[in-house]
């Protein structure tokens, strides 16, 4: 049944941009109806791994596949998955209203009222009703995440990619974006997977992750979050989990 | 299954399933059944929606299904969910729901013809005080740079020049060699029906030295360099660079705008002087091809020809074209708000004015060249 098949399966996974390889024998699967955080330190491949589950490259080697309808850089037609980009990728030229129509418009023969109605009917669910007719460039920085949701939701995936949803918000607005996050997941009953560094939306947000090292060039641990902050015998994954480095020198109060 | 709602009526009381899938593949359908619904239900008091023969949900049927359930209550029916029944297509058509805000819908009318020019004219006092608010600060910036050079980013200097005039001079010679050889070729034809061709280096000195070279040069810089230089600043400008330059107490008018404008004002007189040799070349071509004219004697007019007078006429415009084509495209990347499509709009609008004022400008020397008999 479907529903019993992973949502995604990465078979060794081999990226490399020229003879720098950046990820090596990368293997794994993401649930249906979770949401997964793909976790690592600045460089370590997190939003090119990312790039490659959307199919905006094609891998060097080893295979992708989801929902099991083939190769993310293969897809023609209605991608089953929407992305919410780091800065949110609204189109500059549209308002936020245009921008959450043109999927719509694009791949259905919808218009008039009812494309009408479906947008701001998304708008309303990310908080965003009342700034439709607003440009990206007079709008937050967190609004133009909520508006970057509402339109990866337009087409009704039943997976959503987010990288570095967090990313240049301070922290009030993270928090209610994760919020909305973990709440798009549980009522939409959508999989959910986000790229990410940041400790309190991880702990917030995700079920299940996996923890990317540069050195190791691929995965050095996987599972629920506050398992492996508890109990992980990995240096890289407890100084993650810990936000300490060995480095750093011991701070103390005054 | 074929996407439906189905409705039972027994007097005031009514039964209405949503039959089914309901979700974006089928939109159409789905928006076709929600429409007709409520006419079906007209003199009821009371419906009772079943989900229990939906397929498949997802958020555009479930916002359709909700917009029904709206109308109906505006309609004055009772409409009342299940929720025991299919409770996950429940919760979503809820959660829909919950979260309305009224929008209106705003008309599609476009505003007709003389409305847009009469705002398009409405704009014209504002922009052409923002041009001469420009021009004001670029003209202010000069005893600024003398007083304080290290505020300009002389650094950037060579590279502009190389940008603007040793990357461009292949483009701007084969420009101008083409209307030396199409000079050559009229004068040719027209003063050969009077005998006149021996006129023809005269002809080719006059106006290409006077008019044509520093003209077509221009313009071709307007269009590359221009156009260049525009979208760079405006690029700085929407990525929020200039604003980290006024952060760091830096003038971006001095900083960008003057080493450009430098730039230009070196580089258009070199590029005017090669494009009128290159001129003379492709005219030579034209005459001593179509005529039995010998090169010597082309030569020799040619070099006849070349006054004073006629060499600076066209070389002396050029530094003022180029200020022209540098104010007009920093002026406009310094203008820019907004996002991608921003930078392309006034990247088009440096260029247009560019051309439109170096043609002016030019317009300009020439009238004033004749009134004072040069």
């Amino acid at each position: 049944m479907a529903g019993d098949r992973p949502h995604i399966i990465v078979e060794d996974l081999r990226v490399a941009w020229g003879a720098r390889v950046v990820l090596d024998r990368v293997s794994f699967q993401i649930e249906r109806g979770i949401t997964f955080a793909i976790l690592g330190g600045s460089g370590c491949g997190k939003s090119t791994l990312l790039r490659y589950l959307i199919g905006l490259e094609q891998p060097q080697g080893g295979r992708i596949d989801i929902d099991g309808v083939g190769e993310p850089h293969r897809y023609e037609g209605i991608p089953p998955f929407g992305v919410l980009f780091q800065s949110g990728a609204l189109f500059s030229s549209m308002t936020v209203e245009e921008n959450l129509a043109l999927p719509l418009t694009t791949w259905t023969s919808l218009r008039g009222p009812i494309v009408h109605d479906l947008v701001h009917a998304k708008l309303d669910l990310v908080g965003l009703g009342p700034f439709a007719r607003h440009l990206p460039g007079e709008i937050s920085g967190g609004m133009k995440k909520r508006a970057g949701i509402g339109r990866a939701l337009m087409l009704e995936p039943d997976l959503l990619f987010f990288d570095e949803p967090s990313a240049g918000l301070d922290p009030i607005t993270a928090v209610e974006l994760d919020h909305l996050i973990v709440s798009l997941s549980r009522d939409l009953g959508i999989t959910v997977v986000i790229v990410t560094h940041e400790l309190p939306s991880i702990f917030l947000v995700a079920e299940n992750c996996i923890v990317l090292d540069k050195e190791a060039k691929g995965i050095v641990a996987t599972g629920p979050p506050a398992r492996l902050r508890e109990e992980t015998t990995i240096p890289f994954v407890h100084n993650f989990f810990t936000r300490s480095s060995p480095s750093a020198p011991a701070t103390g109060g005054r | 299954m074929d996407t439906a709602i189905s409705t039972e009526r027994h007097g005031a009381h009514a039964s209405l399933a949503a039959v089914g899938f309901f979700d974006l593949a089928h939109a159409a359908a789905v928006l076709r059944a929600v429409e007709d619904a409520p006419s079906q239900l007209r003199g009821c008091e009371h419906v009772d929606v079943d989900l229990t023969q939906l397929v498949r949900i997802d958020g555009t049927g479930a916002v359709m299904l909700a917009r029904l359930l709206d109308r109906l209550d505006h309609d004055g029916l009772q409409a009342r969910l299940a929720e025991d029944r299919n409770p996950e297509a429940v919760r979503l058509i809820a959660l829909y729901r919950s979260r309305r805000t009224d929008v209106p819908l705003r008309s599609a009318g476009a505003a007709g013809v003389l409305t847009r020019l009469g705002a398009a004219i409405a704009t014209l006092p504002g922009t052409a005080r923002g041009a001469l608010d420009f021009t004001g600060r670029c003209a202010a910036a000069v005893p600024k740079t003398i007083a304080s050079p290290p505020s300009v980013n002389w650094g950037s200097l060579p590279m502009l020049i190389q940008s603007i005039g040793a990357d461009a001079w292949l483009v701007t010679s084969a420009a101008n060699l083409l209307v030396g050889l199409i000079i050559g070729f009229i004068g040719v034809s027209q003063l050969g029906r009077f005998g006149a061709t021996s006129y023809v280096p005269e002809l080719v000195v006059v106006t290409h030295f006077r008019e044509l070279g520093a003209l077509i040069t221009a313009i071709i810089v307007a269009g590359r360099s221009g156009a260049g230089l525009a979208s760079e600043i405006a690029t700085m400008k929407v990525s929020e660079e200039i604003d980290a330059l006024r952060s760091i107490g830096f003038d971006p008018v001095r900083w960008l705008v003057v080493p450009r404008c430098l730039a230009l004002v070196i580089v258009l007189p070199i590029l005017t002087w090669i494009g009128d040799v290159f001129a003379l070349g492709g005219a030579l071509i034209a005459t001593t091809t179509m005529t039995d004219m010998p090169i010597r004697m082309y030569l020799t007019a040619t070099a006849g020809a070349i006054t004073g007078t006629n060499f600076l006429a066209g070389l002396i415009k050029s530094p003022f074209l180029a200020l022209a084509i540098g104010i007009v495209a920093c002026g406009q990347g310094l203008a820019t708000q907004g996002g991608a499509a921003a930078v392309g709009d006034r990247t088009t609008t440096a260029v247009v004015l560019s051309i439109f004022s170096v043609i002016a400008i030019n317009a300009v020397f020439t009238l004033l060249f004749v009134v004072i008999g040069v």
